[in-house]
C-alpha cells in the first residue's frame, strides 16, 4: 500500500505465495502416536471464536477455555497418556493445520463423504441435528416455506462457512435461498436477530447455548437433517487414528461421554444412543483434474468477477474521496483540516478488516443494514480513500505555489485555480503511485470475505477444502489473480515511463 | 488607476514597506526600482491582494483594499482589473500556450471556448508566437514563456498590468525580445506598473519611477530625476 513499491512486487508476492502454498500443503509428515506420546503432549485444533457450547472463552474466568471439546479432548489425551494443548484456527480451515504442529481437530467437525475422503476421521463422538432458526416476529414459521420466495423475495439464510450445514443448504436445489456463509456461528446469529437475514440453519446444540442471549429468535420446527461430529486427524497417522478411536471406545462404555455430555446439558443418554447406532458414512470419489477444473472453473471465475467487481467499484470511489480529503486539508478552513486529518489518523491507523466488520455487523445495531457487497465496497473505499489522500496531499504540494498565484493572479476562485491548474498537475504527478494503490486493493479484496462477501480467495479455499485439491485450486487461482493484475502492472509501468519522459 | 496611501507592512518583526504613497494615472507606465530585499515585489503583490498589508490603503480602478484579509469576492474583481506577469512566468504546466491564454477568460470571464481560443491565438500573434499554439510551456525558451505570460495576462483585457521582475530570470537576448513587447504596450496606452532592476527598461517605458529603498520611498519622479541621464 505504500506508495513507492513498484509493479513488480506484485509478480514477486504471487509467485512467493504460490510457492509456500504448495510447499506448506505438500504433506508434511505428521506425528505418529510414539511421537505424541514421546513428546507427552497431544496438540488439538479448535475456534474458539463464538464456538459455544464446543470451545469458547470462559465467561466467569477471564483467559481460560472452555467447553464440552476442551474436556474431551482432555479426556482423549489422558486415555493417551499424555496432556492435551489447545491451538487457536479459523474454523473452515482447521483440517490444513493437520500435520503442521497439530495433531487433530476437535471442534465440531462433521462427519461428510468428502472428509472421509481427505482426512481421517474418528468415530462419531456426538449427534448433531440441524436447526433453522429465525426471528420470532418472522413470517417464517415451518422449513417447508423455503420452498417458495418469502415477503422479500428468495430467503437469506445464513450458515458457518464450510459446515454440513452449508453444504446441505446448497445441495437443495429445490429451495428459493440465497445461502450466505460467515466465519463464525454468532455473526449469522447476530444477523438474523439484527434483521440482515431471514433465518440461519445452525447445529442443534448451538442454539441450545446460545437461546438465552438470542432471545429474540426461535426454533423454525424440529432439526431437518443430521449427522456426527468426528475427530479429525491426517491420513498418515494411523496408529494415532486408531488410538484416538479406542479412546472415545472406552469413553463411551464406561459412560464418561454420557456424563461429560450431561454436565453440558447435552442430553448424554440419547447421545449414547444416536453413537450406538450410527450408520457407516461413504467416502466422497476423487474427481480428475479435467473433472476439477470443469467443476470449479465456473465458480472461481464468478468470483474473480466479484473480486473485479469489488476493486472496480472501490476503488473510483477512493479516489474521488482521496483527492476531497487532501484538497480539504491543504486549501479548506482549519476546523474541516483538523476533522479529516484526524479521519485520515483513524482510518490509517485501524485495520481494513475492524472497518469491514464494523460496518457489516455493527451499523445494523443503529439501524442501518447495508447489504454484503455495499458494505465491502464501502468500507475498501473508506479505507484507501485515506492512503490516498495521503499521496494527494503530496502530489497537491508537489505543484509549484507559483501555479496556484499565477491562477489567482487571474481572477480565479481558490476552487476554479485548483480545479484547471493545481489538481490536474496533482493527479499527473501522482499516477504511478496511485495505480500501484489499485492492485493493492486488488489484493485486498479478498479481506471482504469476514462479511460474507465470496471473492477469489474465499471461494478458493472453500472449494479446496471440499474438493481437497488445494495445490491444483491454488495454481489456478493465482493464475486467475494474474491475469488480473498483470494487465493493472503494465498500465502502472506506462505512467512511470510517461513521467520520466516529461520530467 | 492606482492610488496607494501610507502602505506599511511588517514581516516578522521586520518593516517591509513603512508609509508608501505614489499614484498611477490612466495611460502611464510607473516603474519601481530599488536594491533587493527594499520591497518591490511586495509592494506589487499588495496591489493586486497577493499579500496582505498593515496599515494604509491602496485603490485600484474603483476598488478599495484595506488592511488585512480582504474578503475573497473584491480580490477576484481588484486581479480581474489587474494583471500580472511573474518573474518565472508560472506558465499552467498542464496547458498549452493557447489554452493558458484562454483559461481566465473562458473561466472567469464567462466567454465561450471557441472565443477565448480565437481571442488566444490574435495575443500570441500579437507578441510573435502564433507559431508555437501548441507547444507546452516546458518547451519554449524562457523569453517566449514569458512573451506568453504576457498574453495571458492581456487576455482578460486588464485595465493595468502589473509586472514583477518580468526579464530577471531571462539572458540578455531573451530580455530584449519581452522588452520590446513591454515598450510595444506602453505605445499603445496600456496603464503598467514595472518592478525593474533593469534600468534602461524603465529609461524606454516609465513616465514616472519610483525608487524603494528599506521599504520606503526614496525618490519619486520622472525617469530622468529620479535614474539621472
Amino acid at each position: 500500500m505504500t506508495a513507492m513499491s513498484t509493479p513488480r512486487i506484485v509478480w514477486h508476492e504471487a509467485l512467493v505465495a504460490t510457492a509456500a502454498l504448495v510447499i506448506v500443503t505438500a504433506h508434511g509428515a505428521a506425528a505418529e502416536l510414539d511421537e505424541v506420546r514421546a513428546r507427552g503432549t497431544f496438540v488439538w485444533a479448535a475456534d474458539q471464536e463464538g464456538g459455544g457450547p464446543h470451545v469458547f472463552l470462559d465467561p466467569e474466568r477471564p483467559g481460560r477455555l472452555t467447553g464440552f471439546e476442551v474436556e474431551l479432548a482432555d479426556m482423549i489425551a489422558a486415555e493417551l497418556g499424555v496432556t492435551a494443548r489447545f491451538q487457536q484456527g479459523q474454523w473452515d480451515r482447521l483440517p490444513l493445520l493437520l500435520g503442521r504442529s497439530v495433531d487433530c481437530v476437535i471442534n465440531g467437525i462433521e462427519l461428510l463423504p468428502e472428509r472421509k475422503r481427505d482426512y481421517a476421521c474418528s468415530r462419531p463422538y456426538f449427534a448433531y441435528g440441524l436447526q433453522l432458526l429465525s426471528r420470532r416476529d418472522s413470517p417464517l414459521t415451518a422449513f417447508e416455506q423455503l420452498a417458495a420466495p418469502g415477503p422479500g423475495g428468495r430467503w437469506r439464510v445464513g450458515v458457518l462457512t464450510g459446515s454440513a450445514a452449508e453444504v446441505f443448504l446448497r445441495s437443495r436445489h429445490d429451495l428459493e435461498v440465497d445461502v450466505i456463509g460467515y466465519d463464525g456461528t454468532i455473526d449469522s446469529l447476530e444477523q438474523v436477530q439484527s434483521g440482515v437475514l431471514d433465518a440461519t440453519l445452525i447445529d442443534d446444540c448451538i442454539f441450545n447455548f446460545y437461546a438465552d442471549r438470542f432471545a429474540g429468535l426461535r426454533a423454525v420446527g424440529r432439526t431437518v437433517a443430521g449427522g456426527y461430529y468426528t475427530v479429525l486427524t491426517a491420513r498418515d497417522t494411523p496408529r494415532l487414528t486408531a488410538a484416538i478411536d479406542e479412546a472415545l471406545g472406552r469413553l463411551i462404555a464406561d459412560g464418561r461421554l454420557k456424563a461429560l455430555y450431561d454436565r453440558w446439558d447435552l442430553a448424554g443418554r440419547q447421545q449414547i444412543l444416536a453413537l450406538r447406532d450410527a450408520a457407516e458414512i461413504p467416502v466422497a470419489g476423487r474427481r480428475s483434474l479435467r473433472q476439477l477444473a470443469a467443476d470449479t472453473l465456473p465458480m472461481l471465475l464468478t468470483a474473480a468477477g466479484m473480486t473485479l467487481l469489488l476493486a472496480c467499484v472501490s476503488f473510483p470511489l477512493a479516489i474521488v474521496a482521496g483527492l476531497a480529503v487532501a484538497v480539504g486539508r491543504l486549501y479548506g478552513p482549519a476546523w474541516l483540516a483538523r476533522l479529516l486529518t484526524a479521519s485520515v489518523e483513524v482510518v490509517r491507523g485501524t485495520p481494513l478488516m475492524l472497518q469491514l466488520y464494523a460496518i457489516f455487523f455493527l451499523l445494523p445495531k443503529i439501524g442501518l443494514a447495508l447489504p454484503a457487497l455495499v458494505a465491502a465496497v464501502a468500507g475498501l473505499a473508506l479505507n484507501y480513500s485515506a492512503y490516498e489522500s495521503e499521496i494527494y496531499r503530496a502530489g497537491l504540494k508537489a505543484v509549484p505555489a507559483g501555479q496556484f498565484q499565477a491562477a489567482l493572479a487571474l481572477g480565479m476562485t481558490k476552487w476554479q485555480a485548483l480545479r484547471h491548474v493545481v489538481v490536474p498537475q496533482a493527479v499527473r504527478l501522482v499516477m504511478p503511485p496511485v495505480t500501484n494503490d489499485f492492485i493493492a486493493m486488488f489484493k485486498d479484496t479478498s479481506v471482504c470475505s469476514v462479511i460474507t462477501v465470496i471473492e477469489l480467495t474465499k471461494r478458493y479455499s472453500v472449494l479446496a477444502l471440499s474438493t481437497g485439491r488445494i495445490v491444483e485450486l491454488a495454481v489456478i487461482t493465482a493464475i486467475l489473480y494474474l491475469a488480473m493484475s498483470w494487465p493493472l502492472a503494465l498500465l502502472s509501468r506506462r505512467f512511470e515511463s510517461r513521467q520520466e519522459r516529461v520530467a | 488607476m492606482i492610488a496607494v496611501a501610507g502602505l506599511s507592512k511588517a514581516r516578522g518583526g521586520v518593516t517591509a514597506l513603512a508609509d508608501v504613497d505614489f499614484e498611477v494615472r490612466s495611460g502611464e507606465v510607473t516603474a519601481i526600482v530599488g536594491p533587493s530585499g527594499s520591497g518591490k515585489s511586495t509592494l506589487l503583490r499588495c496591489v493586486n491582494g497577493l499579500e496582505t498589508f498593515d496599515a494604509g490603503s491602496i485603490s485600484i480602478a474603483g476598488h478599495r483594499l484595506a488592511p488585512g484579509l480582504q474578503p475573497p469576492r473584491l480580490l477576484e474583481r481588484v486581479r480581474r482589473d489587474a494583471g500580472m506577469v511573474f518573474q518565472q512566468f508560472n506558465l499552467f504546466a498542464n496547458l498549452t500556450a493557447q489554452e493558458n491564454v484562454a483559461l481566465a477568460p473562458r473561466v472567469v470571464a464567462g466567454v465561450s471556448a471557441a472565443e477565448a481560443s480565437r481571442r488566444a491565438i490574435q495575443l500570441l500573434d500579437r507578441v510573435g508566437l502564433a507559431a508555437f499554439a501548441a507547444a507546452r510551456p516546458a518547451t519554449l525558451s524562457g523569453g517566449q514563456q514569458q512573451r506568453v505570460a504576457i498574453a495571458r495576462a492581456l487576455a482578460m483585457e486588464p485595465k493595468v498590468i502589473l509586472f514583477d521582475e518580468p526579464t530577471s530570470a531571462l539572458d540578455p537576448a531573451m530580455t530584449a525580445e519581452v522588452s520590446e513587447v513591454i515598450v510595444d504596450l506602453a505605445r499603445g496606452g496600456q496603464t503598467m506598473v514595472v518592478v525593474t532592476h533593469d534600468h534602461a527598461l524603465a529609461r524606454r517605458v516609465a513616465t514616472q519611477v519610483v525608487e524603494l529603498v528599506a521599504g520606503r520611498v526614496a525618490r519619486i519622479g520622472p525617469p530622468a530625476a529620479v535614474l539621472g541621464a
